[in-house]
């Protein structure tokens, strides 16, 4: 079509096992930009938000953006769209990689798998052909073992996107796994996928993607990655340190939940820190595709008791198998996070709920012999050990693959899971910084960093610094970093460009792509416009503005220790002012004119 | 005494180094403490917390005792014996 788009989206049937291929609905692709908030409203116009996440009605989307796939600013990413099974709400989980412009480039936009396959089964498509095939042979294998036999048996340049056993065995938080070190990490989307009997995608693509306006993207993009270079955070900073560097800034600042939450800062945070891993297993960055910036670690385990290699891990790794599980063992770490890789499982939500579990067995209610050893804080090995038991679904392990909700629940204490809407917080105290609780509250898709990383602001002083405890504004700045990352990730851009970049340049780069002439605050008009369907689903799917608070540990157990020491959650507080800024009512409900206002009745 | 602590960019271009300690003087501040810092390195360090008119960079943390000094009186906060100034160049993750 020349205009980012092929207008092209692959629908698959597993029960009848048939691949058609239908027109892209472009005003929708209009209104909703592309990536998560078009596959959103597709989910929205096709499943009952109430089905069974694990049922055969529920579908499965993944989905470019008009951006995904050109050159600019690392213009690399899909969306995994689908109702959760951790959560009950919508979810839509980002990934990078090789795999997102290898699907652009086959000619579609976006494939929804619909029904269950009675085997199992996985996608073929060469450019414009596509068909399932038996997946039998594969079933039971790890994502680094699906892709290599996949690779040997379609294509050798293929890329693949695969669930593993953990999304088999329908692990509550499994993800897919895309070019073996990439994850649609969060909410469970793996195990939705597991659940159809689908193993894995296949995409050879040779094509392209083509912009309506090549000279003004051509211009675009060089003013974009003119900022990604020259930006210390973009261009130095990631490079070099990778997301791990924030160990030790967010220890520092007292917002390191230590195990789970009990603490704000670890004593040990030095040992598990990006400066460590550079010291330690830190082999060489790489960038996905197109990208300038290269954050992503390439690691090996040498002169350790464990052995292996990879990517990762993660700033978020770091802390949820790390700080929150009080282990300072990196090697541990590392190792835990190879594995979480290769079963095909979000390393926040295990780490979390295995710190949850820890605190149960502090507090008696978990006994050695249900896990079959002890359950302490700063256990290296039980956490490893748990982390294989959860991919494997053996034992306890079963249990730790609820998630730390269920699991608190089953022992009559709720509140000792560090979550909201029954998805893990992240690495950040939502008590020493006050956006961050707002923002996880309110997150459409449970506790979540990247819906509006006001660590940012906050923390980082990106754009601008504001003070982690005032709560003056912080519901505005919540909102606008919720609508812009609904509208980068609706593009198909990474979310770290924009340490860099901002709506402008994305505005710029949407309207050469897609030729139109939308302006910055259309632009924050179609983010607040896919928040707002996202919450509509919610909303229908039964999970209600009750649901948008915190555990009582954040909101009435002040931080004990580090320089945000005495602090809870003025959640309360801000909450009402966000209702306010939305446009909704007291009641946390979308008015009717906010509705109208953004096309959404 | 002051200790200086390094973190990202800065401890790598340091070849490791974790932190360093400084003889206070009575109205030392942020500021004049970097320009000591500078002194006593052979490579130029602080370029990677300010810039050549001495305004810090978006998104450098200069932490004095835990607490940012954006929030205090900037590169002119007072420091005092015994203070720690944790030093981190931009970075960001998520």
């Amino acid at each position: 079509m020349g205009n980012g788009w092929h207008g092209k989206l692959l629908r698959v049937n597993l029960s009848e096992k048939i691949c058609t291929i239908e027109a892209l609905n472009m005003d929708w692709a209009a209104a909703y930009i592309g990536g998560r908030g078009l596959a959103t409203k597709y989910l929205t116009e096709e499943i009952d938000p109430t089905t069974d996440a694990l049922g055969t009605d529920n579908k499965l989307i993944f989905a470019t953006g008009p951006l995904t796939g050109t050159y600019g600013a690392a213009n690399g990413r899909y969306m995994v769209v689908t109702k959760s099974p951790l959560t009950g709400t919508v979810a839509s989980s980002n990934s990078g990689g090789y795999f997102p412009c290898e699907l652009k480039y086959s000619g579609f936009d976006m494939i929804i798998f619909e029904g269950k396959a009675e085997q199992p089964l996985y996608l073929k498509i060469h450019n414009q052909h596509a068909e399932l095939a038996d997946a039998a042979h594969l079933w039971g294998k790890t994502t680094d073992e699906t892709e290599d036999q996949i690779r040997a048996e379609f294509h050798g340049d293929a890329k693949v996107a695969c669930i593993g056993p953990a999304g088999e065995n329908l692990v509550r938080f499994a993800c897919i796994i895309n070019d073996k070190h990439r994850a649609a990490g969060r909410s469970g989307v793996g195990a939705v996928m597991g659940s159809k009997n689908l193993k894995a995608i296949a995409v050879r693509g040779t094509g392209g993607v083509t912009t309506a306006n090549p000279s003004g993207f051509r211009e675009a993009a060089r003013e974009t990655l003119k900022m990604l270079r020259t930006h210390p955070v973009t261009s130095e900073g990631l490079p070099a340190l990778g997301t791990a560097i924030l160990v030790n800034i967010i220890n520092q600042s007292g917002a390191l939940p230590t195990n789970n939450s009990q603490f704000g800062t670890f004593d040990k945070a030095e040992s598990i820190s990006g400066e460590r891993l550079v010291q330690t297993y830190l082999k060489r960055n790489k960038g996905c595709m197109g990208c300038v910036i290269a954050c992503a670690r390439v690691t090996k385990l040498t002169g350790s008791r464990f052995t292996g290699s990879g990517e990762g891990p993660e700033y978020e790794t770091l802390w949820s198998l790390g700080a929150t599980c009080g282990i300072s063992d990196m090697a541990a770490i590392v190792k835990a996070s190879y594995l979480c890789d290769e079963y095909g499982m979000d390393t926040i939500t295990i780490g979390s709920t295995v710190a949850c579990a820890m605190e149960l067995y502090q507090r008696g209610l978990i006994t050695e012999d249900e896990v079959g050893m002890p359950l302490n804080f700063g256990d290296a090995d039980v956490m490893v050990k748990l982390v294989e038991m959860t991919g494997k679904g053996e034992g306890f392990g079963n249990k730790i693959g609820l998630g730390s909700y269920r699991l608190a629940d089953s022992y009559g204490v709720p509140e000792l899971s560090m979550t909201v809407k029954k998805q893990e917080f992240p690495a950040y105290d939502g008590r020493a910084i006050q956006g961050m609780g707002l923002e996880y509250a309110t997150s459409n898709r449970g506790a979540c960093h990247v819906r509006g990383y006001l660590v940012s602001p906050e923390i980082l002083g990106l754009p601008e610094k504001l003070d982690p405890q005032a709560i003056e504004g912080k519901a505005a700045w919540a909102k606008a970093f919720q609508d812009v990352t609904a509208l980068v990730d609706s593009a198909g851009v990474c979310l770290f460009t924009t340490f860099s970049i901002g709506v402008p340049q994305v505005t710029r780069l949407l309207n050469a792509a897609t030729g139109s002439n939308h302006t910055d605050d259309q632009m924050m008009v179609a983010g607040d416009r896919i928040w707002n369907m996202e919450r509509l689903f919610n909303l229908k799917a039964g999970i209600t503005p009750a649901q948008d608070t915190l555990p009582k540990r954040i909101l009435s157990e002040p931080l004990p220790d580090g320089p945000m020491k005495g602090i809870v959650s003025r959640l309360p507080e801000m909450l009402p002012e966000y209702y306010s800024v939305r446009g909704w009512g007291t009641d946390g409900i979308p008015t009717a004119v906010k509705l109208q206002q953004l096309g959404l009745v | 005494m002051i200790r200086l602590q390094f973190y990202g960019l800065l401890r790598l271009m340091l070849s490791g180094k974790e932190s360093l300690e400084l003889p206070w003087h009575e109205g030392d501040t942020v500021g004049l403490l970097l320009e000591k810092f500078q002194a006593v390195e052979k490579i130029p360090v602080t370029g990677k917390l300010i810039d050549e008119h001495g305004t810090l960079h978006a998104g450098t943390i200069i932490l004095l005792n835990r607490r940012n000094i954006l929030h205090l009186k900037k590169l002119d906060t007072q420091v005092n014996d015994g203070d720690v100034l944790a030093l981190f160049p931009p970075g960001a993750g998520g």
